[in-house]
């Protein structure tokens, strides 16, 4: 993943990494998990799947946009079990920032 | 610094096995948030737009996490403010040594490098210790086990599999293995009964009984592995067992009961982390 991140820094390629920084609860990926989204929504890597992933991509592509880092909270505690099958219950605070 | 510089510098560190982590500011203000420092054992460098005194600091408030390469967010104060960082430690990969390179070897091989391990194969015969057969391995060494394990560096993340084609081999490399200063996080060594009867004979000339209590001999969990990727299954996870401290156990075991009752208290994560 670290030579996946370098080689986007080299290459200049609009893309956003988010990094899971904190959980609490039950959360399906530990601390310093992570995910490059590019700008047309390619995946490398996960955080863990399912709705929470699809948030932090959503917002992945706006910190392409405003080029401006953000940390977002991602709370799987609302429902127990999510259409897609997510039944984690905890959650996790990721960083998302613009690798340029 | 500049960030893929920095990046070059994490990447050379996990590469060479030392010691590395990784600070970023994470809710520190429009200025510093999504910058860098990275922590090595003696130095530490600062992303651009991040000054020597600002470095020094955050170095010297993380290392009780970098010794102990813990990866976690923290609360730092600077200049009477709350910066949120994250340390994220890269401790070194774990080393699995496989010694025999027979059909176990095959999948142990390419199972320890799809669980992240650093992969060394070891035997003495050149048709079997090669390149060929083992491409996923990061290292084939063609060399007597016993001067392999003479001289190879033992430590916390090193975990050594005695996968050889005779009892002569096992007791050649245990004697080495055992009187050496330092100790592996873990042995494991296949075999009947009978033939580690056989190995253990042999090494109660030289040691006493209780230097070999922590061999996991035979090797693996019991799920009944026949083929060489069922006992390439069975092995791993022994050793995952033995790395996160677990027992080994089904999960279910643990929590069936509270199934019953929907799951209300006491589950505390999901089955599947750590």
């Amino acid at each position: 993943m670290i030579t996946m991140i370098h080689t986007f820094l080299q290459i200049k390629k609009p893309a956003a990494l988010a990094t899971i920084v904190s959980t609490k609860g039950s959360t399906p990926r530990k601390k310093g998990s992570k995910m490059i989204i590019t700008s047309t929504g390619a995946l490398i890597g996960t955080i863990g799947g399912g709705c929470g992933e699809g948030e932090v991509i959503d917002k992945a592509l706006e910190v392409i946009k405003t080029g401006q880092p953000v940390t977002h909270k991602v709370d799987l505690t609302s429902g127990l079990l999510y259409e897609d099958g997510g039944i984690c219950g905890g959650i996790m605070t990721v960083f998302i920032e613009p690798l340029l | 610094m500049k960030k893929e510089a920095l990046y070059h510098k994490l990447s050379e560190a996990i590469l060479n096995r030392t010691a590395v982590s990784l600070v970023t500011f994470t809710e520190a203000g429009p200025d510093l948030t999504g910058k860098r420092i990275l922590l090595l054992p003696e130095t530490a460098y600062g992303e651009k737009g991040v000054s020597d005194d600002l470095t020094n600091a955050t170095a010297a408030f993380c290392a009780p996490s970098f010794l102990q390469q813990h990866t976690t967010s923290l609360d730092f104060y600077w200049q009477n403010k709350r910066h949120t960082i994250f340390h994220e430690a890269f401790p070194p990969s774990p080393h699995l040594i496989i010694a025999g390179a027979g059909h176990v070897g095959e999948p142990v091989a390419q199972m320890g490098k799809m669980l992240g391990f650093s992969v060394t194969v070891v035997d003495d015969r050149p048709s079997f210790a090669n390149k060929e057969r083992f491409s996923c391995a990061d290292e084939v060494c063609c060399q007597s086990f016993h001067s392999y394990f003479q001289n190879v560096p033992l430590q916390s993340f090193t975990y050594i599999l005695l996968l050889t084609r005779g009892h002569q081999f096992d007791v050649l490399s245990l004697q080495q293995l055992l009187s050496r200063k330092d100790r592996p996080a873990y042995i494991g060594m296949i075999g009947s009964r009978r033939r580690i009867a056989g190995v253990f004979e042999q090494l109660r000339i030289d040691f006493p009984k209780e230097s070999f209590t922590h061999i996991h001999t035979p090797v693996g969990l019991d799920i009944g592995a026949e083929t060489p990727a069922e006992i390439a299954v069975s092995i791993f996870a022994e050793i995952l067992a033995v790395r996160n401290k677990k027992s080994g156990e089904p999960l279910s075991s643990h929590i069936r009961e509270l199934a019953k009752k929907g799951f209300r208290k006491g589950t505390k994560r999901c089955g599947n982390t750590k």
